[in-house]
């Protein structure tokens, strides 16, 4: 097929790959023998044996264009050789099921090619060139114009950013009985300037609380941004848009550019590390003045200076550590982590293999963000189950917030029974510090809590009853459904200030619900806080991401796995009803 | 004819061979390389030697440590490879360093390759995967390279009678000169790869793989 053939935008592809081509790439897209040396390397191929899972079949889909266009031969005699062409727009639609559904980037098969092969590049290439078309999940492009939009991948405002930090300002003082404790904003001329994964201030703040607690504990002068620059993810990396990989690089350094920070710290998430770290300053093209460090290593420095002093017997529980691919084959942090593990946990257990050879995820990638995937995922996640039983640990502990995602999916979805934790939240549970005894002024509490409403919906009459009981114990007044038309018939005569939602329900799920609560007038401005697991028949089915994305529903104001931890539960109730309380 | 077969078409495919490959060196200097800001948290010259020498460590890759009866077919293949070419010159140039001996260790090799090779020509064909990953070109490279080893073997008689011993002649020419245009010419690219490896993951400190002590 002639050039003139081709829809405009797999031209465009097609111009896009020949203008990408650096050293690098064409000595990867040129080197493969087909020895296949690969195949076992990957966990697509591994958990499913289909040969199409194989990296170098993979990597065939977007080497076909270096062999029409570069390879010697391959420019007379392109089928000779594997060369080939993008010539509809089905081929890019082809090309993004291979590129984004069935590739991590985790670089696992780049570390067992004999010929240095770096497939993750070649992918990232592929990525690149249709994503510049517009072929990319939901999820990603979603992310990606967040990031350029707003400044983060969760499209968090700045009046939000702050409030939560208030709040856990709030909480950090009261867990250390220290007024002086607290997370800085704009803080000029600190030590650290510390940038974070988004979900820290969404979904997850107890990993942002444990980095603050170590850091006052340790008596660092460290500082966060009050507006954009505090966050260290980076969807550059996963759509291959080195443009929006500056970008959000930028943002993070021009923030320790102004505060006059000695060095930037980031926070326990694999990609935000090596964009921030290794790729954004070669993106952006900028030599830049001060270090930059993952909190890991940071940690490290604490223990071993004295700064921190640490009590295993706080932890325990047995504990495994997954390698975050990001720091273990793109990263070099390996040591950091066991180190920190063996000092602040009593049963420290090695995963196999481990380290730069240890199997991704599965959320690696962006993969978290694709729905339309997450199938898919979750059956090649079969490797690294095997991987997590084989340890018998009560708790994998990791270093990235992505990682914690897709471990928690998988561990749901092959009934594994562990629990997952950052690396920091282990460190954080086992300092030391002298901390004055608090005595919780229980009438206080239940007084403040009092004037709110929750309501609980799940089909499962025991866990309404724990969870009303749980909520009346800490002071609100509750109001129960087991199924959404029970839901909506409380809905037309009473007005809770929350409700928690399960998601997996039968008949009218908890999707449904979520959907008709948003795009009614009446009711849309009720907070929601996501109470749920991950249904094995049909992952994707229940995927709150994917629902979000069909229909343009906003996020929920909160989420919590199940099973509940009632602590962490009671904490984002009491987070997201603060927020409410101020926006009203 | 055979005296033309070998010497002049020897040295007319080595030319073409040697003048491809020296514009692909070219070429492949014409792009430019990825420039790296960042200070290094490795040891980026160490990284580039093991990642040269990676061949010769099978036991620093899974993929070569667990199927190590790849590795050693890897190795006697290209040895056997290295042979039959150095033979071919050997052979009309110093036919007196083709002792008995020589010729038996050669033919011992070769003739491994020589099964190696048809083990790999048949997964090809066979392995859903090896089947899935092959174009044209790696058919026909591995099967000209079971030819080839085959006529090796008899031609290493030195028996100019024996049709084998011209049809050597004529293979390693054609060998020669098609290895710039085919997946042979691996042997040109491989070392910059594995000089680009190295130098970006030694960077980073993630090669050679760590393992042990903070």
């Amino acid at each position: 097929m002639s050039n003139r053939q081709k829809s405009e935008k797999a031209q465009k592809a097609t111009d896009s790959f020949k203008n990408k081509m650096n050293r690098q790439a064409i000595l990867s897209f040129g080197v493969c023998v087909h020895c296949g040396m690969c195949t076992e390397s990957c966990h697509y191929y591994l958990a499913t044996r289909d040969p199409k899972m194989a990296p170098a079949y993979k990597a065939d889909r977007v080497r076909k264009l270096y062999k029409k266009y570069f390879d010697f031969a391959g420019r007379l005699l392109p089928k000779w050789v594997g060369g080939g062409e993008l010539e509809k727009d089905e081929d890019l639609q082809e090309l993004m099921d291979i590129v984004f559904g069935s590739c991590t980037m985790c670089r696992r098969c780049t570390f067992n090619c004999p010929m240095g092969v770096d497939k993750a590049l070649l992918m990232r290439t592929g990525r690149a060139i249709i994503y510049e078309q517009g072929y990319a999940p939901q999820g990603v492009l979603d992310v990606a114009k967040d990031q350029w939009e707003i400044g983060n991948q969760m499209g968090i405002s700045d009046e939000d950013y702050l409030e939560t930090i208030e709040w856990l300002n709030e909480e950090i003082k009261s867990e250390l009985d220290d007024d002086t404790a607290e997370i800085p904003l704009d803080k000029p001329n600190c030590n650290i300037v510390f940038a974070v994964n988004p979900r820290e201030i969404k979904y997850a703040p107890m990993s942002l609380l444990a980095a603050a607690k170590i850091f006052h504990v340790a008596g660092e002068s460290w500082t966060m941004s009050s507006t954009k620059g505090w966050d260290n993810t980076n969807f550059g990396l996963f759509a291959g848009d080195n443009k929006l990989g500056a970008h959000m690089g930028n943002l993070v350094y021009d923030t320790v550019e102004k505060l006059n920070g000695k060095m930037l710290v980031t926070s326990e998430c694999g990609h935000g590390y090596r964009a921030t770290v290794w790729e954004a300053p070669n993106w952006a093209a900028r030599d830049l003045k001060f270090p930059m460090y993952s909190f890991l290593e940071i940690m490290v420095d604490y223990v071993k200076t004295g700064r921190i002093i640490l009590d295993k017997t706080k932890n325990p529980v047995s504990v495994t550590y997954h390698d975050p691919c990001n720091l273990a084959r793109s990263g070099g942090i390996t040591e950091e982590p066991r180190f920190l593990l063996q000092q602040s946990v009593m049963d420290f257990r090695e995963m196999y293999p481990n380290r730069a050879d240890n199997f991704c995820c599965t959320g690696g990638g962006g993969a978290m963000s694709m729905s339309e995937y997450a199938k898919r995922r979750l059956e090649s996640a079969k490797v690294k189950a095997d991987q997590l039983k084989e340890t018998g640990a009560g708790i994998c502990a990791t270093a990235c917030h992505n990682c914690v995602d897709g471990l928690t999916d998988l561990i749901k979805f092959y009934k594994l029974g562990m629990k997952v934790n950052l690396v920091g939240e282990l460190v954080a549970d086992a300092i030391v510090w002298e901390k004055k005894p608090v005595i919780p002024v229980i009438e206080e509490v239940v007084e403040a809590h009092a004037p709110f409403t929750v309501m609980v919906i799940d089909d499962e009459p025991d866990v309404v009853t724990f969870l009303s009981t749980l909520f009346q114990d800490s002071g609100y007044n509750t109001l129960e459904a087991t199924s959404a038309a029970e839901a909506f018939a409380w809905l037309k005569t009473a007005k809770p200030d929350l409700i928690t939602l399960d998601l997996i329900m039968p008949g009218v799920s908890g999707l449904d619900i979520y959907k008709d609560l948003k795009t009614d007038g009446a009711n849309r401005d009720i907070p929601v806080v996501v109470i749920s697991g991950v249904n094995p028949e049909n992952p994707g089915l229940y995927d709150m991401r994917k629902l979000q994305f069909e229909h343009s529903l906003p996020k929920p104001e909160g989420y919590v796995e199940k099973p509940i931890v009632k602590e962490e539960l009671l904490m984002i109730i009491d987070k997201v009803l603060d927020h409410y309380k101020h926006k009203k | 004819m055979l005296e033309l077969l070998k010497h002049e078409v020897q040295y007319v495919a080595l030319s073409i061979m040697g003048l491809v490959y020296i514009l692909k060196v070219f070429w492949i200097l014409r792009f430019k390389p990825m420039k790296e800001r960042t200070p290094g948290r490795g040891m980026e010259k160490k990284a580039i030697i093991a990642s040269f020498f990676c061949l010769a460590m099978p036991w620093t890759m899974e993929s070569t440590r667990k199927k190590w009866y790849k590795w050693l077919e890897f190795a006697v293949f290209h040895i056997g490879i290295a042979i039959a070419i150095v033979a071919s010159f050997l052979i009309p140039e110093a036919p007196g360093l083709m002792t008995a001996a020589v010729v038996t260790i050669f033919k011992i090799i070769i003739a491994m390759s020589f099964f190696i090779v048809l083990l790999r020509l048949g997964r090809r064909m066979f392995s859903p995967v090896n089947k899935l990953i092959s174009h044209p070109d790696d058919y026909f490279s591995v099967a000209m390279m079971v030819i080839w080893f085959f006529v090796a073997f008899f031609a290493m008689d030195m028996n100019e009678s024996h049709w084998q011993f011209p049809a050597y002649f004529a293979i390693t020419a054609f060998l020669i000169a098609y290895v710039p245009f085919s997946k042979m010419s691996h042997y040109i690219l491989w070392p910059f790869s594995r000089y680009y490896f190295g130098k970006h993951f030694g960077h980073r400190g993630t090669y050679p793989k760590v393992k042990g002590e903070l």
